[in-house]
This record gives structure tokens, sequence and C-alpha cells, in this order.
């Protein structure tokens, strides 16, 4: 913990508070099944809408008697779970692919570009609501073969991202393919898939980690879209399909709907903050060279 | 001469697109579960929906479903729209029909949210820049990251209950026509381009800020005075133009993206604009609406971001040099 503490201690304010809140969340989706709170799905029928700060129940309760501060633990799980798995598969696929193009150029590059500006430009949460419409809507003959709807948004999400960080990852290789040191490594005789390894990836990494943090925003942002539409997570199960519950509550019992509200919110912008950070960081190294 | 290749294979390319767009939305409708003759009239009869199988195209091949399609989509006929629930044969309209109510209200939303959010960014973003580092730029910079953050529902349902809910001073649903009431559709508008405003204010203004700061510090900018010119005239005349491309680049793709990415506003304001139709038309398998409304948005999308790049040079000439034209 004090090691912890002393790689904090001389960043920004914003720094310090943001890693914090992602370790809680990340704390609290990894142990909040220990914590002695009813289920997150257990409607208690004697304890319907009750206010925030009420004993027993800290962030109150919705119309059908769920605890909401279980329900927003849960929430975290699969908010902050979705939004990594899909950055993550995103990043690698879609990173895959853009220094792919931007080495290769050729055939290959007008191949791979293609195919990011096709999915490009249909619009996101169309795209999202009709693959999940395709693969999670169950099947009247076989209603058991369903796959879970998570894993649907997950694998719906990662689809449009992938174009949107391949784009970034093949802009980024191609500005540092150009570079005199990748030349040097040419004129040396060193074989293309060691400079790719050597000399792009690891200059290409950074970039495309600190547009993870940007990109783990926008997905839990396009999450809590598409549960607001319809097809996100299991009703109550992520911090947007909560928020698409207790939406119609809102003028009786508003600390539900803004409680997954703040919860985004925040997340997103703490993500974002990170985001920028990370970027600035390596503008600066660049700007120093 | 050159130029002319440049611009065909551009539009090749664009055409390319287009037709992978509107293949890979076919493929993904037909997979799309349920038929639509037993999803939208389970009461009507084996010829009638072997009639609405045959009106849509759904028992021919995928391939050949498609080119009917783009044909008729190329001769402006967008196809069929079922209205669920009536009897079959006074249930159809046409794809267009529905689009023309919706299109115009979704055009609006979208001219008022970039003149509104223009229109405050600019300033504010000036202001900024030429405050740099003083306390107003920290305090209102910092401002501005949180509310680029968040995402424009939370916005939208805080304004709908506050405004709407709690003080009622706006009705929070519905969508009212110029033609029915000026007031009114102002009135209608508002919490809406609010909410779609915000975050891109607050993005836009971040933008102009960083990229004035940027041209602050270039040579012409230390002539313009050294010559004695006044500090407001050298940040309208010769500073804002060469900071406004990543702005407008930006507006660009965003009013791109708000022509189907409005739908949750849409979906929370009931305003029943393109992005709501096509949730809508998913739902109900509407197979030929969500292929026409994709593609047109495609056009629009692609059209938008062609237009864009035709504009840089005449903005900043020196990107011209750059690309070699």
């Amino acid at each position: 913990m004090a090691l912890n503490l002393k790689i904090l201690a001389n960043k920004p304010l914003g720094y310090q508070l943001s890693v914090i809140w992602l370790g809680v969340c990340a704390f609290f989706s990894v142990f909040g099944e220990l914590l002695p709170l009813p289920e997150w799905n257990y409607s208690n029928p004697d304890m319907l809408g009750v206010g925030m700060f009420s004993p027993g129940h800290l962030f109150g309760t919705d119309y059908i008697g769920v605890d909401q501060l279980s329900a927003i633990i849960h929430g975290t799980r699969y908010s902050l779970g979705i939004a990594f798995i899909s950055v993550f598969f995103g990043m690698v696929i879609g990173g895959f692919l853009g220094i792919l193009a931007a080495y290769r150029r050729g055939w290959v590059d007008a191949v791979i570009s293609v195919y990011f500006n096709t999915t490009l430009s249909i619009p996101t949460l169309i795209l999202v609501v009709t693959m999940v419409a395709i693969f999670a809507s169950p099947d009247p003959f076989n209603p058991t073969t369903t796959i879970p709807r998570v894993f649907v948004v997950i694998i719906a999400i990662t689809f449009v991202l992938v174009p949107v960080l391949g784009r970034l990852a093949r802009s980024s290789a191609l500005s540092w393919t150009g570079r005199e040191f990748v030349l040097v490594a040419k004129s040396m005789g060193m074989k293309p898939r060691s400079i790719l390894w050597q000399h792009i990836v690891p200059n290409v990494l950074p970039a495309m980690l600190s547009v993870g943090f940007l990109a783990a925003g926008v997905v839990i942002i396009v999450e809590g879209g598409l549960a607001l539409l319809g097809a996100g997570a299991e009703p109550g199960a992520s911090w947007g399909s909560l928020l698409a519950r207790n939406r119609g509550d809102i003028s009786l019992i508003p600390h539900t709907t803004f409680l997954p509200v703040f919860f985004i919110s925040i997340t997103v912008m703490v993500l974002n903050y990170l985001g920028d950070y990370f970027r600035n960081k390596i503008d600066g190294r660049e700007s120093r060279i | 001469m050159q130029k002319l290749i440049r611009i065909t294979q551009r539009f090749s390319q664009v055409a390319l697109v287009l037709f992978l767009v509107t293949f890979l939305v076919t493929v993904l409708v037909r997979l799309l579960p349920g038929d639509i003759a037993t999803t939208l009239f389970p009461f009507a009869t084996e010829e009638e929906k072997v009639e609405i199988r045959e009106g849509l195209g759904t028992n021919m091949n995928i391939v050949s479903y498609y080119f009917r399609w783009l044909g008729n989509f190329l001769q402006g006929d967008l196809g069929i729209y079922y209205n669920p629930g009536e009897s079959y044969s006074e249930a159809s309209m046409t794809v267009w029909a529905m689009l023309s109510l919706t299109i115009p209200r979704t055009l609006l939303i979208m001219a008022y949210t970039l003149g509104f959010s223009l229109l405050c960014s600019i300033p504010l973003g000036m202001l900024l820049a030429y405050k740099v580092d003083t306390r107003i730029d920290k305090v209102i910079s910092n401002i501005l990251f949180g509310l680029s953050s968040i995402p424009n529902f939370a916005v939208g349902l805080g304004l709908a209950y506050i405004i709407g809910v709690k003080f009622e001073l706006l009705n929070p649903i519905g969508y009212v026509t110029w033609a029915e009431g000026p007031v009114e559709h102002i009135k209608s508008m508002i919490m809406p381009v609010l909410s779609l405003s915000l975050g891109l204010i607050a993005t836009f203004a971040r933008l102009l800020r960083a990229d004035i700061i940027s041209t602050l510090k270039e040579d012409f900018v230390t002539m313009a005075s050294s010559k004695g010119l006044s500090n407001r005239w050298i940040l309208w005349r010769h500073v804002f133009r060469p900071s406004s491309l990543s702005l407008l680049t930006a507006a660009a793709l965003n009013m791109g993206s708000l022509i189907g990415g409005a739908v949750i506003i849409e979906s929370i304001f009931a305003l029943n604009g393109v992005g709501m139709f096509l949730v809508t038309s998913i739902a109900l398998r509407q197979y030929l609406a969500i292929q026409s409304t994709v593609a047109l948005i495609a056009i629009s999308y692609i059209a938008f971001n062609l237009i864009v790049d035709a504009f840089m040079p005449k903005i900043d000439p020196r990107i011209r040099s750059h690309r070699g034209a």
C-alpha cells in the first residue's frame, strides 16, 4: 500500500482522484459479492422506493424494492467489464489490422481501409442495436440456447470499436514508418517483421493505450445508450440497464435514475482525464526529442 | 489531369464503401430472426403472407434481393413500410412517406445543435485562448473538460427532470412542427438541443482554444502585433481562420454522426426523428425501411466528410501544398 501511495505522490490532483476512483470501482467489481448486501436482483416487497441514506439501504431502493447500492456495485462489474473486455479486443484486433495496413501498404492497406470506412459509415448505435437484435433475441423454437445478452453486447461493441481503434493505429503507425530510424533499420538489413515488433509496435502502443482510456469511456456511454433503447445487458445488471429500468420513475423516485447517471458520468470523466493525461505525456516526450 | 485521377479514385472508393455498407446492412437485416409477415401480421392468411413476402422479395436469395432493393433505391423508390396491427391490405405505406416526416425533424435538430454550439463555443474558445493560463481560463477549462465527458443522455435526463418535471417549465415529451406554432416549436426543441449541444460546446471550445494557442506562437502573429495591430483585430482577422480547422472537422464529423446518433435524445424526448424511426424499424423487422434509411445515412455521412475535405484547403491554403496538389 505504501508503494502505491508513493506512485501517486508526485502526480496532479486529478490523476490521484482518477486512479483512486478507478481503484475503488475495480475493488467493488471484484469483491462486491462478499459485502453483506441483498442480491442485486432481489426485490424486497416491503421496501419499495425507499429514499437515499435510509437505514439498511444507503442508496435507497427502486420501485420493485431492489437495493440500489447492491445494484450499482453489480453494475460496476458489468459496465467496467464490458468496457475493458471490448476495448481490449478492439485494441488487439484493431491495432493488428491498423499496423498491418500501415506497414504493408498496397492492396492490404486498401482492403483494410475500405473495411474500416464501411463500418464507420453506419451509425454506431444502429449497428449495435441490429446486432443485438440478431444474436440476442430468443429464438421462439429454441429459447434455451441463446447466449447471455452481455456477451452479445460485448461482441457487437467490439465490432464497432475495431475500425475506430484500427484507424488510429494505422495513422499512428504510418507516422512512425516514415521515420529515419526505421529507414536506418531497413538499410541495415533488418527483417520487416523485426522492424515491426522492435520499432513500430512499441511506439504505437503508448498512443493506443491513451486512446484506450477514451474508448473505454465511449463504450460505457454506448452501453448506456443501448440499454436506453432496450438493447443493453440483462435488466438492471449494468449501470446502463439499471438506468433504463428506473428511468420511468424519474418523477417519483429520481435518485434511482440519477445514481447510475452519476456513476456513468464520473467514470467517463475519469477515463477521459486519464486518456488526456497519458496523451499529453506522450506528446511531451515527443516534443522533447 | 492528376487531379481528375485523384477525384475518380476517391469517388470509386466512396462507391465501393457505399456498396459494402448497403450489402452488409442487407445481410444483417436478413439475419434478423423472425419473419416480417408473421411479426407484423400474425392474423394474416397464408396467401396474404406469401403475398407480403413476394412484395418485399424475402422469398428470393440474398443477392437478387439486394439488387432488387438497390435498383429500386437508385430509382428513388425506398420501399414499402407496413403499419403493424391493421389488416394487411390497408397497412402498406412507403418508406419515403415515413422518412419525409422524420428527416425534417432530425435536420432541424442538427442545424439548431450545430448553430447553437458554434455560437457558444467560438467566443468561449477565443476568450480562453486570449486569457490563457489565467485563473478564469483554468477554472472554465476544467469545467469544460467535465462537461465534455458527460454523456448527452445524462444531460437530457437531468434537464427533463429539472425543467420538465420539477419546475414544469417545458413539456419534456413530443415534437411540435414550425407550422403548428413557432413558439411551441422552439419550446419543444430547447431541451433536446441543449442536451446535444452541451458536450459539443465543451469539445469545440477546447479544440479552438488549443489551436488558437498554437497559432498565437506563429511568426505572422508576432509580425502583426509588431505592426501595432490591436489584439482584437489580430485574433479575429489573422488567428481565427487558420485555427478553425480542427473545429470544423470536429463539427462536421459530429454532425455526420448525429444523423443517426441523436437516437437516444430522440427517444428520451419522444421526438421520432430518423434514429428512432430506424430503431422501431429494427424492432418491427421493416427490412426495406432499415436498408433505405441506413443507406441514406451512410450517404450523408460520407458526403459530410467529402465536403469537409474539399473545403479545408479553401480555409487554410497551406494544406494544399502539404498534400502536393
